[in-house]
């Protein structure tokens, strides 16, 4: 009897010591990383293959990628190993990655590499990641470095960079007639109305469904639609009424006007709410699908879907700025490295990122563009040449977060979110709102969040 | 010398406690666990959400105390109430899917052939994860895809058949018909339960009576199984103001089928306003309490007919007569 009652005051004893010991041997670990985080060098210092070549360490890595965590991935790591061979990797693909990765963030211990969430504020990445280096310096090797970088350092560095456009099927395209590539609005309306009268495929595929998708169609609004780099991040957070219609049919006003008018014209798929994205890629490669408007990433993706990887081309979205057109382009997801974990965990990330980045192919395989100023674009961006890409500025000094404020504050989850553009859609096939009415309360809202952060209109 | 370290025993035991000491120990070390977790997973993050609903704050910087303002937004914005509005189609469905589990309840506690091959595959669906359910219902009401095909089978037009997801006016039905196929199983295994519970004799002597199946569902069945109806109303009247799963799997909330917790997850997750959608959930947690209360109180004067009076009257007077009985014979004893 005593015996039993000793054995569970011990037992008790033990969870207790366990569960604080959980507890303190975390706090120890984080204040260790936070000492000896200076101790990181810039990732231009590095010579790969060269230093630290005896280095230790076991790391996770968080990513979207998870139609090739398996594949793609695996065989970086093998072809990294060779090089590094004390450095494990594992990959962590998380589905439903912009939300899952921003709540594990909150939590120190989520791993050791991540794709930076969109969600992140720029005055909150020096506590979060561990800087590369200097943006100064960066921008002399690498590209698109402007998207995580803060008071001049940078704290993300870009996996690929994405050209904004519009996939299509050309064997679609010159079936109904369409010789020349449609340079405005109303002559891209006219190019799908051709091709839902002349060809059984469905002219645009809007994949509502995945509504992810939707929210793609806010990377036109910038570059694509005005030309002018200053736009998102300089000029739109000072704008008066950003939305409203333009004589020329630029601005966002134009980019979702495409969306609502094929909507309206039926020139999209019959049933919007249950489209499948693993199959709409199929679908396009047979030529079932005019075109799908997504960045330029999508092109692989879509040519490995079938057999007819050739009929597949990219083209820049349909609006001309005094007769030009442009075409925004920017970085994927952006690499960082948890400030959190030991310094050869940091360093060894490091070493990883600098491979992907310089060495892996990654933006061949994916048909993006490099991140290494030295390699040069890959063929499937052929048809952009003459088309100036346009890469966002950032933020004034003082202004970095302002934008992501009157973002969330508005709730029009520019570049974030799905369901205002999803609205759209719906207006369009149920015929409830105007373009018009969506776009005023757009303006309202924005207005509304610029006068709750006090900001000067000066546009 | 015997009797002495006896009677040190005694008092060891005494100290360590074979009575009161001791079963107040093992009380707490074995309750301590589960009300840890208990404290650690429910109430910490429910308090620490109600801490939330008063800040404006994202999921990561700084924080700021705003008072009461999340609460007015909440009353104020047109998207959240217009939400809760979603919860009378799953509302309907529940009941239907309340009546369904009855029917086949009934049917089924009695001698059935393949009786518990029916009963299987009608629970089936409540095993099957919701994400699931959504992907499959995605499907299942795809144009073309099997709805359509089974209805064209039975003789409808295809061209006549409405768009099941896109159509707004039926979106919703569409919709809680899944929670329906998912959770009626589940509900007419607990009605099945409470039915075996019912004495078999008084079928007997309802058939020897006359009584058709009705009557002896009306008069036998259903007020013997009248409580677990109650609580089974009650769940799935709260679920289904708190409904999520389907929305959110096949529809993602858009085209007008967004519920309260959809529009909740994303004011929270996308718009980044963790301190409103706390608020939001706050409320939601108010309307709900209200609700069982409500229908508590309604169930109570509906169900409390006078038979049920009538007996516990008797029970009391019984009660009384018994105790009087007792007293009278510890008087005599006494005497």
């Amino acid at each position: 009897m005593k015996a039993k009652k000793v054995l569970s005051a011990v037992l008790a004893l033990a969870t207790l010591v366990s569960m604080s010991a959980c507890g303190t041997s975390k706090s120890s670990g984080t204040s260790g990383a936070d000492s000896g985080s200076s101790a990181v060098p810039n990732i231009y210092d590095i010579k790969l293959g060269e230093d630290y070549k005896d280095i230790k360490a076991d790391l996770t890595f968080l990513t979207h990628r998870t139609d090739i965590a398996d594949t793609v991935f695996a065989d970086y790591i093998k072809k990294f190993n060779e090089l590094y061979p004390n450095i494990k990797i594992t990959y962590d693909a998380l589905t439903d990655y912009a939300e899952e990765a921003t709540v594990r963030l909150t939590t120190d211990d989520w791993g050791d590499i991540m794709m930076i969430p969109t969600t992140v504020q720029k005055n909150e990445l020096p506590n979060l990641f561990v800087s590369f280096g200097k943006l100064d310096d960066l921008n002399k090797v690498y590209n698109f470095n402007n998207n995580f970088a803060y008071k001049g350092n940078v704290y993300g560095i870009a996996s690929v960079g994405n050209a904004q456009g519009i996939v299509y099927n050309k064997k679609v395209f010159e079936a109904a007639g369409v010789t020349s590539l449609p340079k405005t609005p109303d002559e891209f309306l006219d190019a799908l109305q051709k091709i839902k009268d002349k060809t059984d495929a469905i002219p645009m595929y809007s994949n509502y469904a995945a509504g992810w998708t939707m929210g793609a169609w806010d990377a036109y609004i910038g570059g694509s639609a005005t030309g002018d780099a200053d736009f998102m991040n300089v000029k739109l957070p000072h704008m008066k009424n950003p939305f409203s219609k333009k004589d020329d049919m630029t601005g966002p006003y134009a980019v979702y006007y495409v969306l609502y008018e094929a909507t309206k014209r039926g020139l999209i798929e019959d049933d919007p709410t249950t489209t499948d994205w693993e199959g709409s890629k199929g679908m396009i490669n047979r030529g079932e699908i005019g075109c799908m408007v997504l960045g330029s990433w999508a092109i692989v993706q879509m040519q490995q879907a079938g057999d007819n990887a050739a009929d597949i081309a990219y083209m820049p979205f349909p609006i001309s700025v005094g007769g030009k057109q442009y075409a925004s382009a920017g970085p994927d997801y952006c690499y960082g490295i948890n400030k959190k974990v030991s310094t050869d965990e940091q360093i060894a990330a490091m070493l990883y990122i600098k491979w992907l980045t310089e060495k892996s192919n990654f933006a061949y395989d994916q048909g993006g563009i490099p991140i290494d100023k030295t390699q040069k674009y890959p063929d499937t961006l052929k048809a952009f040449d003459g088309i100036e890409l346009v890469v966002d500025t950032p933020a004034p000094e003082g202004e970095e977060t302002l934008f992501n404020d009157l973002n969330t504050a508005s709730e029009l989850g520019i570049n974030s979110s799905n369901d205002k553009k999803s609205e759209i859609l719906e207006a369009a096939m149920n015929g409830t709102k105007t373009l018009d009415q969506i776009m005023d309360e757009w303006n309202q809202k924005w207005t509304a969040a610029q006068e709750k952060y006090k900001v000067e209109i000066k546009y | 010398m015997m009797e002495d370290s006896m009677g040190k025993a005694s008092s060891l035991k005494k100290i360590f406690g074979m009575g009161k000491g001791q079963r107040i120990l093992v009380i707490v070390t074995f309750m301590f666990l589960p009300l840890l977790l208990l404290f650690v997973f429910t109430y910490l993050p429910f308090l620490k959400m109600f801490q939330f609903s008063f800040y404006d704050m994202k999921y990561i910087g700084k924080r700021e105390w705003v008072g009461l303002q999340n609460y007015i937004d909440v009353f104020t914005r047109d998207d959240c109430f217009k939400a809760l509005k979603l919860c009378f189609y799953y509302m309907a469905g529940a009941i239907v899917q309340l009546v369904i589990a009855l029917y086949f309840a009934t049917v089924l506690s009695f001698k059935v052939k393949g009786g518990a091959f029916f009963k299987g595959a009608m629970f089936f669906p409540s095993l099957i994860c919701g994400i699931a359910v959504g992907f499959i219902f995605k499907f299942f009401y795809t144009r073309g895809f099997v709805l359509d095909t089974v209805l064209s089978w039975l003789g409808f037009a295809k061209e006549s058949l409405p768009y099941w997801l896109k159509d707004t006016s039926i979106n919703n039905f569409s919709l809680a018909a899944t929670s329906v196929w998912k959770y009626m199983g589940q509900n007419m295994v607990l009605f099945i339960g409470a039915i075996m519970s019912v004495d078999k004799e008084l079928y007997e002597a309802a058939m020897i009576d006359g009584a058709n199946a009705w009557n002896k569902f009306r008069y036998i069945i259903l007020p013997s199984i009248k409580s677990i109806v109650v609580l089974n109303l009650i769940l799935s009247i709260t679920g289904s103001i708190s409904a999520f799963e389907p929305p959110y799997v096949i529809t993602n909330g858009t085209n007008g089928t967004g519920t309260y917790f959809v529009i909740m997850d994303r004011i929270a997750h996308q718009n980044q306003k963790v301190g409103l959608a706390s608020a939001m959930a706050i409320v939601l947690l108010g309307i709900l309490i209200l609700c069982t209360i409500a229908q508590k109180v309604i169930l109570n004067v509906m169900f409390n007919d006078k038979t049920e009076s009538y007996s516990r009257k008797a029970l009391k007077k019984m009660r009384k007569e018994e105790r009087l009985k007792r007293k009278e014979a510890r008087e005599a004893a006494r005497a």
